[in-house]
């Protein structure tokens, strides 16, 4: 319980910062101050300045916005499109269900680093693209399980009895099924979350995600990457953020796991 | 057991058509128009259509979908735009670098990756298990990128042990030189994916210590030594599946850290060709990727197969 309390309270934290950074820090993360380039960190800029002379916190906390939200959307996309069709291919059975499995199985067969780098560029880079990517090639995942859970529970003797009262089936699955598999879902969508952020940033960072100016934690290292030896602070901070918000959600979906099997055993 | 290896060999097969043609209708829709880049900005319109000509590109997609086949049957992937010399000896070129690098990296996480799982599932809920799973947790949510720019800052900058970036490419490079060139890199490589493998080899041992026979051991009056032994001959086997595609997945998984140390293997290859728009060689690089990921899930499926004869029935 700890570990989902520590992680929720730095997720909530990052989202903060995220969220309200143009009342939190004087700079702007887009204007250039030339005055001000590549400054060490100091009372003004706490993390220094980049090339432009933009603030590296301010830029940091930016990049959050952009990065927490690809990665929770697109985690959500591959939750939703993965276990729904998961869910129906085992209510209908048949045909339907064979095809089904064979796409996801197909999607699997690609190494996923390379599946997501090669949908990105096809698709042309940007947020929204990020995220299709993102969450078509982790969906296969939520599919089998979502798959396997319905097609165990559909014969479990509380569902046949629901049958037996005249259930219908969009009821038995949406009343009977899913409740029952949503927790170990969750907790996979955790562990999901952190995997996409951290791609996000190394695509952002292999200049292929979200273009700059824009900033996400990705892009912004990608421009430390060239003065690091020069100024290492500018790598560090938006480094150490995006290493924190991974661990948040990790913490998250490990503490999760750990409370669910508790209640299960 | 001879038809199960016929029918394994079916479906392995069907993938591979699958996964190839999948690849096939990908590179297609990439961005940007391959007879007008190898052009170039000079080159006329009609120019631009003579190279269409000439790299098939006006044929009938099923006409080219035939040709892409025989061409990969024949081992011939086509030229690159960008270098004009043929895929495969730009293949053949850079893969020794990442496979050295994979399997450095591979060797390393093995290595951390089962002596952590083993040292924290044998001693569930002590002090060592939790170091473990908090090195764990650290190791699977650090950003490989980053990892490697502290590496660089750390060990080549500040203390100088290492080199910066690059790679001996000259063929007289002792094995020394190198080793020294891929060290930071495939540690870096190593750190998540040891993480991952040393929470999967404690949960498995964890599984494995409910079962009767540990407990029939146990009552029996067996040390810990061998209850050791027990539990990692039955709890690790099942995790071979799961190292292959971790292998499998290293070898396009460097394409990130080949690009912090500045390492001319495939992720490199790759990287560069998708800016060029040198799409020849992005086919290339993800069809050997693709092959080899698929050949090596499917050889660790067909050695569970034989290694536990339980799982050829039912």
């Amino acid at each position: 319980m700890v570990r989902v309390v520590t992680g929720t309270a730095l997720l909530i934290l990052l989202i903060f910062g995220a969220l309200f950074y143009p009342w939190l820090s004087p700079f702007d993360p887009l204007k250039p101050d030339y005055r001000a380039r590549y400054a060490a960190p100091s009372g003004e800029h706490l993390l220094g300045t980049d090339g432009l002379g933009r603030d590296v916190l301010t830029r940091s906390l930016a990049g959050g916005r952009v990065s927490l939200s690809i990665a929770l959307s697109a985690s959500a996309l591959a939750v939703v499109l993965g276990s729904g069709l998961g869910l129906a291919a085992a209510a209908f059975g048949g045909t339907p269900e064979l095809l089904l499995t064979r796409a996801f199985d197909a999607l699997l067969a690609f190494p996923g680093f390379l599946l997501v780098l090669l949908a990105v560029v096809i698709l042309g880079g940007g947020s929204a693209e990020t995220v299709l990517a993102l969450g078509v090639a982790g969906s296969p995942l939520y599919f089998r399980l979502a798959r396997s859970y319905t097609r165990s529970l559909l014969i479990t003797p509380y569902v046949l009895a629901a049958t037996a009262l005249g259930a219908s089936l969009p009821r038995l699955l949406s009343h009977h099924v899913l409740p029952n598999f949503l927790g170990p879902i969750l907790v996979q969508a955790a562990s999901t979350a952190t995997v996409f952020l951290l791609v996000e940033a190394s695509l952002s960072y292999l200049g292929l995600g979200v273009p700059l100016p824009t900033p996400s934690w990705g892009n912004v290292l990608q421009d430390a990457r060239a003065y690091l030896t020069r100024q290492p602070w500018a790598a560090l901070g938006p480094g150490a953020l995006l290493a924190l918000a991974a661990l948040a959600l990790q913490l998250l979906s490990d503490g999760l796991r750990d409370f669910l099997d508790r209640r299960t055993r | 057991m001879v038809n199960l290896f016929l029918r394994q060999l079916l479906s392995f097969a069907g993938t591979l058509a699958l996964v190839l043609t999948l690849v096939f209708i990908g590179v297609r829709a990439l961005p940007g128009d391959a007879a007008s880049l190898r052009g170039g900005i000079e080159a006329s319109s009609e120019d631009v259509a003579a190279i269409r000509q000439a790299l098939g590109l006006e044929a009938p997609l099923w006409r080219q979908y035939l040709g892409y086949w025989s061409g990969l049957l024949r081992g011939d992937l086509g030229e690159s735009i960008r270098e004009g010399r043929s895929v495969s000896t730009i293949l053949v070129e850079r893969l020794p670098v990442t496979l050295a690098l994979a399997s450095l990296a591979f060797f390393l996480s093995i290595v951390v990756g089962f002596g952590f799982g083993l040292a924290a599932g044998l001693n569930p809920n002590s002090s060592t298990d939790r170091f473990v799973l908090g090195c764990t947790t650290l190791g699977l949510t650090a950003p490989e990128f980053w990892i490697g720019f502290l590496f660089i800052l750390l060990f080549a900058v500040t203390v100088g042990w290492f080199p910066l970036i690059g790679y001996p490419q000259e063929a007289g490079a002792g094995l020394l030189s190198r080793l020294h060139h891929l060290a930071l890199p495939a540690l870096t490589l190593a750190i998540p994916r040891s993480a991952q493998l040393a929470r999967m080899a404690r949960a498995q041992l964890l599984e494995e210590r409910g079962a009767d026979y540990v407990r029939t051991a146990l009552s029996k009056g067996l040390g810990r030594r061998g209850i050791a032994r027990h539990l990692s001959a039955n709890a690790l086997p099942p995790l071979l599946p799961l190292l292959a595609l971790e292998l499998g997945g290293l070898l396009t998984g460097t394409i990130i850290v080949e690009q912090v140390f500045g390492l001319p293997g495939l992720g490199l290859a790759i990287l560069g060709s998708i800016s060029a728009r040198d799409y020849p060689v992005v086919q290339g690089v993800t069809i050997l990727a693709v092959v080899i990921y698929v050949s090596v899930n499917w050889l660790a499926d067909l050695s569970q197969l034989l290694a536990d004869p339980r799982l050829r029935y039912g």
